[in-house]
């Protein structure tokens, strides 16, 4: 085959392509193969003029152009995509420069806390369940062994509620002093076996300072079942305070008094600071003190309507701000509700 | 609880200890008696040593001083003034040199002075001779104090005078402990030793005539009223050893007869209480009810009327004291007292307490705070008779006769200890042999019954009723250490379903990931706080519950509404952040009638000044409204809610810029901006913006969390301009748009917002982007225009929509 013309117009666009960049290239694609008034589509739309014996060979002469320039492009165009480290790095940014930036979503510290706590007793089977702040006596004292007038009420120092629809001198109102009214109201609810925990807020009348707010935040523990013992107790406490607080923390369980347990417990683990030696944290015992714990008094059990000679159990409590204060330091816990941001920030 | 402090100087009257002191704070503290602190007096006695006087002389210059020289060991000896009048040579006497730290003798005794060098008429005075009181040993400064001679000069004082204090948390149920002699009954259990009770002189009922009468009418409330009389009293000082017992635990050393009965209570536990006997009318004590409107002026002067249920002590004329609390004025000591009845009595520590709360009296003295706590009856003979002894020896008392009221002695009851219980109940074996020597150590009597331990408790322990009080007793002696650990085993409870729990720990959840901060604020509020909530002060919420006896005004009221929580925080924060942009979750407490209020948990977001400071990306950019909707919008989809029907305004709102959101009759919540006039009473930005959602009402629309596989067919992507009338809003086009696409549609996007000249005055376009899909198959042209033509037409018919 040999027209003279098309062999120099691909030799045309061949060179020119050879020495375009990537923007020159998509005209020189224009100029010959576009689809309206391309020069090789011109010559293809020219062969209709042709005899039927000539198109064959012509048609397929001007094939042969189009994909060798169509191929020239191709590879034009990877030459040109094919750039080295040196091309790259000459397109260097500033790093360091500061980024927009993200605002940081956080949990409170207590709701974090809850939240590790009640993950940590989901793996020994306790499920976690919340009960009402505004109580009645009832189920915060009467039905927990406290009647009106038993000298540990004194601990307690309650707030009591009154309520603007009309108070009900048979039944008095108050803000929870502790999450134990949920023992009894789970008690009711269930049937043994139970483990639940309760973490939740209480109220008590006290003076603030450091280590005492008059509204706070406890977990409740609570298990039932036919032979649950002490060292059931002194297990799963030993195994909350490893996985809180680290496994080589020593823990402590001492006699304690609570009117809805017998026998009582205290329990506390080894001084973080000093390690048990002694100092300001500890204020020198070694000791840090947990929460409360014990055997669900007998009284309580009846008075959840169940029978103390077949169901057994035990209680704990513990202040959520006390777990992660021993945690991070927290020095106050009246940082917890005052909400400043730049304390909330470093949680 | 009741705090008591026990030397330990007077804990080794009663029983041997050899063990270091913290080494039986800590035998103690395990055991079940709370140790808080050893206070060690002497501690702080640096620079204070062993003197002898050595010469004695006045002073040149001034009648009233003298220059004593005091000797203080390995040669060194030292001149001061002073004006004391009891010294003489040879006396051994505590010395401090300069750099001591002394108690100011004239003050109350507390403040702390460091001596330097100084000057008294002309003389340089180095250090001081001290009194009792500027060594915290006493309230006496009204000479030196006059050491045993045969102390070594020179010594340290704190290493000859000083001691260890225990200072103990009793609880509750522990009465039996409230004196040192009931301390020292736990430290011979725990360490085996015997006890050595005080001496008394027993009294025998009688040789009384008319003397003395004592009569109980209301035994419940007192089971137990004992009294002697006594004659011949002498007034005074009490001895120098008790003054110092007195002191060191924590009282005021008065006089003899005063001294003798608080030395009692503080070594049995049981006060006692003295009348001027000669006064008594009918020379009668009885234990009684207040008459209705009985009225007693108390010795704190006070004119009181008796509540009610209030037991009295009373002559026969009227009431004298109220029981275990507060004594009258009536027939106190006095000095020209010649004859003193002794009151021991017994009372029942919840009427006592009771009726403190009614006279407003809090249970502060040490006699009350014993009393409230229900002693037991059987410490009645021993105090008094420990007391009439004390007074004998001290105050030369002579006993007319004595008189022991005690109508039903209580039983004792032994307790029955299967001994397997044991082992139930600790999980751990104890054997017996090994239980009834910790019961028999602490005083119980034991026997042993085939497989049943039945012990009667000692007669000072009123908290031993049933066999798990007794099992406590065995393991605090044998030690909880003994208990080992394990993990519960047997059949697992049935886990419950929480969805609202659930539902609000997602809501927690995603409300972080939007890069809010979570605030916990206090629950309990200023009530004024609900009045500040709108422009003209209605209530956004129903009246609150109140706080009876709140701890302050600005914590007086459960909060029916997190809003005012929020703005304070928010108002506290923004003086030191360019903006904020928080979230509480937590209940509102909403009164009903006649049952405990609903505590409606809530989710309350607040956004306030700036989304983001200038930088060298750009400039400020302050929160506005779609930064609210794009919460809001972001939590309906998390939780799948169903479109909500919208409500322009809502309460303390902007009225043109908030809307409540329902689905059906149930209302999911408020959002919007704070109305500009609230944010200005809170010190808040004017555009500030607010979203409350009632998490129980989320949860009854939120959908199922589901799960489907990736769509298979292609979408169809057409853009529309819409023109309506400026009062329409978007959602009316969103909705019909929606509502005419039939499942075709799969998201409406607005793309554009135009208002100009292209579509007149009053009017607005929206150029939203539609994109279609079907489940079933692959849209075709024909389909996707014969949905758009329902759209249009329902856009141009129901809305009144023209195309562009």
């Amino acid at each position: 085959m040999s027209d003279p013309d098309l062999t120099a117009l691909q030799r045309d666009a061949l060179a020119e392509i050879g020495a375009a960049d990537a923007a020159a290239i998509e005209t020189l694609r224009l100029r010959y193969l576009g689809r309206k008034d391309g020069l090789l589509t011109g010559r293809l739309k020219g062969l209709a003029a042709l005899s039927p014996a000539e198109r064959p060979a012509v048609g397929a002469a001007i094939n042969a152009a189009k994909d060798a320039i169509e191929a020239a492009i191709a590879s034009r165009l990877a030459d040109l995509r094919a750039r080295t480290n040196d091309d790259l790095g000459s397109e260097r940014l500033d790093l360091s420069l500061p980024p927009r930036p993200i605002r940081l979503g956080r949990l409170h510290p207590i709701t974090a806390t809850m939240r590790e706590v009640s993950r940590i007793f989901a793996t020994m089977g306790f499920e976690t369940v919340e009960g009402p702040e505004v109580e009645w006596d009832h189920y915060n004292f009467e039905a927990l062994n406290i009647p009106k007038g038993h000298p540990a009420r004194d601990k307690f120092n309650t707030l009591w509620i009154s309520n603007p629809l009309g108070d009900l001198a048979e039944r008095p109102m108050l803000l929870r002093t502790h999450t134990s009214p949920m023992q009894v109201r789970v008690m009711e609810s269930r049937k043994p076996p139970i483990r639940v925990i309760v973490p939740g807020r209480c109220y008590r009348f006290e003076a603030t300072d450091a280590y005492h707010e008059s509204v706070f935040f406890q977990f409740e523990g609570l298990a039932i079942d036919e032979h649950l013992t002490m060292a059931d107790l002194k297990g799963v406490l030993y195994a909350f305070a490893r996985a809180a607080f680290g496994g080589e923390r020593r823990v402590r369980f001492r006699p304690d008094y609570f009117p809805f347990t017998e026998p009582s417990a205290e329990i506390a683990i080894d001084c973080f600071s000093c390690n048990g030696t002694g100092c300001r944290t500890c204020g020198g015992s070694g000791w840090l003190e947990m929460g409360g714990s014990g055997m669900v008094h007998p009284n309580v059990l009846r008075n959840a309507g169940y029978d103390p000679s077949r169901y057994q159990g035990f209680a704990f409590g513990c202040g959520i701000e006390r777990v992660h204060m021993l945690r991070s330091g927290t020095p106050d816990i009246r940082l917890y509700e005052q909400n400043d941001l730049r304390f909330l920030e470093t949680t | 609880m009741p705090l008591i402090k026990v030397p330990v100087e007077w804990l080794r009257e009663y029983v041997d200890i050899d063990v270091p002191v913290s080494e039986l704070a800590r035998l103690l503290h395990m055991s079940g008696t709370e140790v808080d602190k050893i206070e060690r007096v002497g501690d702080s006695w640096e620079h204070i040593w062993v003197g002898r006087i050595a010469a004695l002389e006045r002073h040149p210059d001034a009648d009233k001083l003298f220059l004593a020289t005091v000797e203080y060991g390995a040669g060194r000896t030292t001149t001061v003034v002073t004006g004391a009048t009891n010294l003489t040579v040879g006396a051994v006497v505590p010395y401090a040199e300069t750099g001591a730290r002394v108690r100011d003798g004239h003050g109350d005794g507390t403040a702390v002075m460091t001596l330097e060098p100084r000057k008294m008429r002309g003389i340089r005075s180095e250090g001081m001779v001290l009194s009792a009181k500027e060594l915290g040993l006493g309230a006496d400064h009204e000479g030196i104090l006059l050491l045993d001679p045969a102390l070594p000069i020179g010594a340290p004082l704190g290493d000859v005078l000083g001691e260890s204090i225990l200072h103990i948390e009793l609880q509750p149920n522990r009465p039996d402990c409230m004196g040192v002699l009931g301390i020292a009954r736990e430290v011979a259990a725990i360490t085996g030793a015997t006890i050595r009770e005080p001496a008394t002189d027993p009294l025998r009922s009688g040789g009384l005539g008319d003397a003395l009468t004592v009569r109980i009418d209301d035994p419940a409330a007192c089971p137990r009223f004992a009294a002697a009389l006594l004659t011949g009293l002498r007034t005074g000082p009490s001895p120098e050893w008790m003054q110092r017992r007195l002191v060191a635990a924590g009282m005021r050393p008065i006089d003899v007869i005063v001294d003798v009965t608080n030395y009692v209570m503080l070594e049995l536990g049981q006060p006692l209480h003295g009348y001027d006997a000669d006064r008594l009318a009918g020379r009668t004590l009885v234990a009684r009810q207040a008459a209705p409107g009985e009225r007693l002026r108390t010795l704190d002067g006070v004119e009181r009327t008796l509540p009610p249920g209030t037991l009295v002590i009373a002559d026969l004329r009227q009431a004298l004291g109220i029981a275990g609390i507060l004594g009258g004025e009536e027939s106190e000591i006095r000095p020209d007292t010649t004859t003193v009845a002794l009151e021991c009595a017994s009372f029942e520590g919840r009427g006592i307490g009771r009726s403190a709360v009614a006279l407003g009296l809090s249970l502060q003295s040490a006699a009350s705070r014993r009393f409230a706590l229900t002693l037991s009856p059987e410490l009645v003979p021993q105090a008094l008779a420990r007391a009439v002894r004390l007074l004998r020896e001290h105050a030369g008392a002579v006993v007319t006769g004595a008189v022991d009221v005690h109508p039903s002695p209580r039983p004792a009851i032994p307790v029955r200890l299967p001994v397997a219980d044991i082992a139930r109940i600790l999980g751990t074996e104890i054997t017996t042999e090994e239980a009834e020597d910790a019961l028999r150590r602490l005083g119980f009597a034991v026997t042993l019954s085939g497989d049943v331990i039945a012990a009667v408790a000692p007669p000072l322990r009123t908290d031993i009723a049933i066999p798990e009080d007794l099992v406590e007793e065995i393991a605090r002696i044998v030690g909880y250490d003994r208990i080992p650990t394990r993990i519960p085993d047997g059949p697992l409870p049935i886990h419950e379903r929480h969805p609202l729990l659930e539902l609000r720990e997602r809501v927690r959840d995603l409300l972080v990931g939007v890069g809010l901060t979570e605030t916990v604020s206090y629950s309990l509020i200023d009530p004024a706080w609900l009045a500040q909530l709108t422009a003209d002060g209605t209530a956004i919420t129903p009246a609150p519950l109140r706080v009876q006896n709140p701890t302050s005004i600005a914590q007086s009221a459960p909060r029916p509404t997190l809003r005012a929580s929020l703005l304070d925080t928010a108002r506290h924060n923004l003086r030191h952040e360019p903006g904020i942009a928080i979230f509480e979750i937590a209940p509102a407490y909403l009164p009903r009638r006649g049952d405990l209020p609903e505590e409606r948990w809530t989710a309350a977001v607040l956004l306030a000044g700036k989304a983001e400071t200038a930088s060298w990306r750009g400039p400020d950019r302050a929160y506005e409204l779609s930064d609210a909707a794009a919460i809001l919008d972001a939590t309906g989809r998390a939780l799948r809610l169903p479109r909500p029907t919208r409500t322009a305004g809502a309460p303390g709102l902007h009225p043109g810029r908030s809307e409540t959101r329902t689905i059906g009759e149930r209302t999911l919540g408020v959002w919007g901006q704070l109305d500009p006039r609230v944010a200005e009473r809170w010190d808040l930005p004017a555009e500030s913006f607010v979203i409350e959602l009632d998490l129980a009402a989320l949860l009854d629309h939120a959908g199922r969390r589901t799960a489907s596989a990736p769509p298979r067919y292609p979408v169809a992507i057409r853009d529309l301009a819409i023109v309506v009338e400026e009062a329409r809003v978007y959602d009316d086009v969103q909705e019909a748009i929606l509502d005419a696409g039939k499942g075709l549609v799969t998201s409406v996007t607005l793309l554009d917002l135009y208002r100009g000249p292209q579509v007149g005055d009053g009017h607005k376009s929206f150029a939203v982007r539609l994109v279609f899909r079907s489940p079933e198959a692959t849209l075709t042209d024909a389909d996707v225009e014969r949905s758009l033509k329902r759209i249009t037409g329902k856009l141009l018919h129901q809305l009144g929509a023209t195309i562009r």
